[in-house]
């Protein structure tokens, strides 16, 4: 225990020690320092001529960056304002650069259908219009600078409809551009068509499609205004588009100084609130350490029960048997535990409504198997011809002789191996989030992904492991122990037998 | 009862260690078994409870066919006990149990029963005090008696014995041969194949003599030991006193006479360092001077060992030119032959029958330091 603790408080004072990094203030600042981009979105070319000797790193999560930045792994990240906006809720230490890296600008586009001309140009003239008046600013401000994800809300109402209605495609599920509040659409993107149809007298109708389905939805003519068409500076050529509506900027994200009038242990106990107790969030994490546990116990049973059985055939010398077993072995040993799963869970298992949480007691019950296969090998090799030979000409049984001479002795030797694979096992199954199984690992990235902190669930999750493995291996070694047939008692050997003096 | 009838034994690597064995083992026997090793001694041994399955042949106890497919091997085994050359005692328990339990196992006797029968076999080997001891705490002796008591509780009517000393250091064989000697004499029925012929011979009405896979002779410890019909007995026998070589060329396996010289030493507890004096001298004269000097060489080398006089003699009989011993270079060879203990004799010899003409003899003596 006392390990333990010693273990949180170096991690805790490593987590905010980082905190006297230099400061940025230009781009420039930056060359030869690390930076963080997400995968894929290739915000990294805005800025490359500018900073050559810097290296780049890659992360899947956005929110994965934030810890990245807070330990030293990387001195700057690259993330667009409206994500910024989110995490510095959550992170005040967070600053930005001045001078953005760039800019993602965002468009309508209008629907090929007769009504094209005419509502290209309304919809033009209506954006000029919101930048003069300083209408898309204000809209700008509240929905994405200062975005309120609970209490932020748009009217949907007051239409004349003379001029007929429009079918406008959102994305419905992308905050805080259009997502669904309280039953109702709401957002940036809502909110601007709906005072747009309010000036020129027409009556809304939302659909919500998802990203890669508007466009193409809006050229065949079906809807009649797509939102948030992402546009390069190099105008998109395809499609029928209007004026710019919004602008939003790429960040570039360093450590500032921390704002927030909290104190370390506010922070921590604030922190510790978000993972564990805000939407009864610790109901998930005892769930997912339920499966993991459940994985983990029922593949040892089935493991060792399956091993033991396929070992007995096998030294019944079926040359068959054996050639089989041999094949398996090879087969599973040689294969990375996720592939296996995979294998399992999309094709053999594919068309059967085995869920993935079955699936991965039948992979690891097959892995722990084979390990114990190997284990009884070892440990009965271990014992040698010789104890065979002695009780097989006293006249035992050949599995009189198994169970009662070379089983005892070889348990002995196998069973620290047997303990080290359990552990193997617990920490192996923290594979099977790849086949959709929320186990405790999985639970963990969820529930950073939703409060932007990593320092408690990662800790927390870590934590649980310990425990899970300490109260297997101390199970196993209480077997081990117990049926040490060195550690028995002088009394009980001889129990109820008159002794000579 | 054992008849054993045409037993043939074929390897997987296509040896055969028995060819064609036909005996008779009747009741109250002790027999031993002896010959070179390789020879089969042990795989008959082995054959005869089935351990090692025979490959043709019948082996028929109290006139049921045991290598016949259906037959309850583990109640033929029962009567007949086994010592192993390594004891093989079980490691997981302690001693009182290597022997209870297979008596409560396989007899079904009561714990009180096995635990009695247990005790009274201990104090008859001799280690009553080592009741809760396990085996590895145990020394070689101590254990290969311990052995013998868990194969006498279950009153076998056969023990077979595989070399039950030759796992043990020369201090340890005493112990166990005077328990086997002790059962002997109370008129079991034993078979044991054993390298200590002393030990064969005091105990055995009968002595089987195998090579090369076969019973070559058999009879009374009096005909193999004293009157040996068959000519290789005669040799097997008489090597047991003294070593013989006959040196034809120099690519003579000079290492595996070391061999055989150190476990002959062993056997008769000569001192190494005699040992090594006698190698020495034996390189200087035949490797280095009467071998290499000749074209056709012929050189006979007897090593004896007079266990009453302590002294250890080489012989070396050779034909042609005769070789003065003085006149070695070696300085080693020298001032081993200038040493007080060590006695040079070189002589002629005349119609002699294989046509030997000179001989050196030298008698190495051992005094202790002090003396």
């Amino acid at each position: 225990m006392r390990k333990l603790a010693v273990f949180l408080l170096v991690m805790l004072i490593a987590s905010l020690s980082a905190f006297s990094e230099p400061k940025y203030s230009t781009i420039e600042d930056l060359n030869g320092k690390n930076i963080g981009v997400q995968t894929a979105v290739l915000y990294e070319e805005l800025i490359q001529d500018r900073v050559p000797d810097s290296t780049i790193q890659y992360y899947t999560m956005p929110n994965d960056m934030i810890l990245a930045l807070t330990s030293g792994k990387v001195d700057a990240y690259l993330i667009e304002e409206v994500s910024y906006g989110v995490q510095k809720k959550n992170h005040p230490e967070l600053d930005v650069l001045e001078e953005p890296a760039g800019y993602i600008n965002a468009t309508c586009i209008i629907g090929n259908n007769e009504r094209q001309d005419v509502l290209l140009a309304e919809l033009n003239e209506f954006i000029a219009e919101s930048h003069a008046n300083g209408l898309l600013a204000e809209l700008y401000d509240y929905w994405i600078a200062d975005f309120d994800p609970v209490n932020d809300t748009c009217d949907i109402g007051g239409f004349t409809g003379e001029s007929g209605t429009i079918a406008v495609a959102v994305e419905g599920g992308y905050e805080p551009f259009s997502f669904i509040s309280n039953g109702r659409i709401s957002g940036f993107d809502v909110d601007f068509i709906c005072r747009f149809a309010r000036a020129y007298g027409y009556t809304p109708e939302f659909y919500e499609v998802p990203f890669e389905a508007i466009a193409p939805g809006v050229e065949s003519g079906k809807y009649d205004i797509g939102m948030n068409i992402v546009v390069s500076e190099e105008r998109n050529e395809t499609g029928t588009l209007s004026d710019v509506y919004y602008s939003t900027p790429i960040r570039l994200v360093v450590l500032g100084d921390d704002e927030s009038s909290l104190s370390f242990i506010e922070k921590l106990e604030q922190s510790f609130e978000k993972t564990f107790f805000r939407e009864g969030r610790w109901k998930l994490f005892v769930q997912g350490a339920g499966i993991t546990v459940l994985i983990t116990i029922m593949s040892i049973v089935a493991g060792t029960v399956l091993g033991f059985l396929v070992y007995l055939v096998c030294r019944k010398g079926f040359k068959a048997a054996i050639r089989l077993t041999n094949f398996f072995l090879w087969l599973i040993h040689g294969m990375p535990t996720v592939l296996l799963l995979m294998i399992l869970y999309y094709i053999v298992f594919g068309s059967s409504s085995l869920s993935g949480t079955w699936v991965s007691i039948v992979g690891f019950s097959l892995m722990f198997a084979c390990s114990m296969i190997d284990m009884l090998r070892v440990g009965c090799n271990a014992i040698g011809r010789g104890q065979l030979e002695a009780s097989t000409a006293l006249g035992y049984s050949e599995s009189q002789s198994f169970f009662r001479i070379i089983l005892p002795q070889a348990a002995q030797h196998f069973l620290p191996i047997y303990r080290n694979e359990v552990v193997t096992l617990i920490k192996e199954t923290s594979v099977v989030g790849y086949i959709a199984v929320l186990d405790l690992t999985k639970i963990s990235d969820l529930v950073r992904s939703r409060t932007y902190e990593a320092f408690f669930p990662l800790i927390v999750t870590a934590i649980m492991y310990f425990v899970i493995s300490a109260v297997l291996t101390k199970a196993v070694d209480l077997v081990e122990h117990s049926i040490d047939p060195k550690r028995r008692k002088k009394d009980k050997i001889l129990k109820g037998i008159k002794e000579w003096e | 009862m054992i008849e054993i009838k045409h037993l043939r034994k074929v390897f997987d690597d296509d040896t055969i260690p028995l060819k064609d064995i036909d005996v008779t083992i009747n009741d109250g026997d002790v027999i031993s078994i002896i010959g070179p090793s390789g020879t089969g001694k042990s795989t008959l041994l082995r054959c005869i409870n089935m351990l090692t399955e025979p490959t043709s042949g019948n082996i028929i106890v109290d006139g049921q066919d045991i290598t016949e497919k259906g037959c309850n091997l583990n109640e033929i085994r029962k009567k007949m006990g086994m010592v192993f050359q390594s004891f093989n005692l079980f490691g997981h328990l302690t001693i009182i149990e290597n022997i209870m339990n297979p008596q409560i196992t396989l007899l079904g006797r009561s714990r009180q029963e096995a635990y009695d029968k247990a005790m009274d076999l201990l104090q008859q080997v001799g280690l009553a005090s080592k009741v809760f001891a396990y085996p590895d705490e145990l020394s070689g002796g101590q254990q290969q008696r311990i052995a013998i008591a868990r194969t006498l509780a279950m009153d076998p009517d056969i023990i077979l014995f595989d070399e039950p000393t030759s796992a043990l250091d020369p201090s340890m064989i005493g112990e166990v041969q005077s328990v086997i000697k002790m059962l002997a004499k109370s008129g079991r029925t034993m078979m044991i194949v054993t390298h200590e012929m002393d030990f064969a011979r005091k105990i055995s009405n009968r002595i089987i003599f195998m090579y090369d896979g076969y019973i070559y002779e058999e009879g009374t410890p009096k005909q193999i030991f004293e009157h040996p019909k068959k000519e290789i007995t005669k040799r097997f026998i008489q090597r047991l006193s003294s070593l013989t070589y006959r040196v034809k060329s120099s690519d003579f396996d000079t290492e595996a006479m070391n061999d055989e010289l150190q476990a002959y030493g062993e056997k008769l507890l000569i001192e190494a360092e005699r040992l090594t004096k006698l190698m020495i001298a034996f390189e200087e004269i035949v490797m280095n001077n009467l071998v290499a000097y000749s074209e056709d060489p012929d050189v006979l080398v007897k090593v004896e060992y007079s266990e009453k006089l302590d002294i250890l003699t080489m012989l070396v009989c050779y034909k042609g030119e005769k070789f003065d011993v003085g006149s070695s270079e070696n300085r080693l060879f020298i001032d081993l032959l200038a040493e007080p203990t060590t006695e040079v004799r070189q002589d002629d010899i005349d119609s002699d029958p294989l046509g030997y003409e000179h001989m050196i003899s030298i008698r190495f003596r051992w005094v202790e330091e002090g003396e």
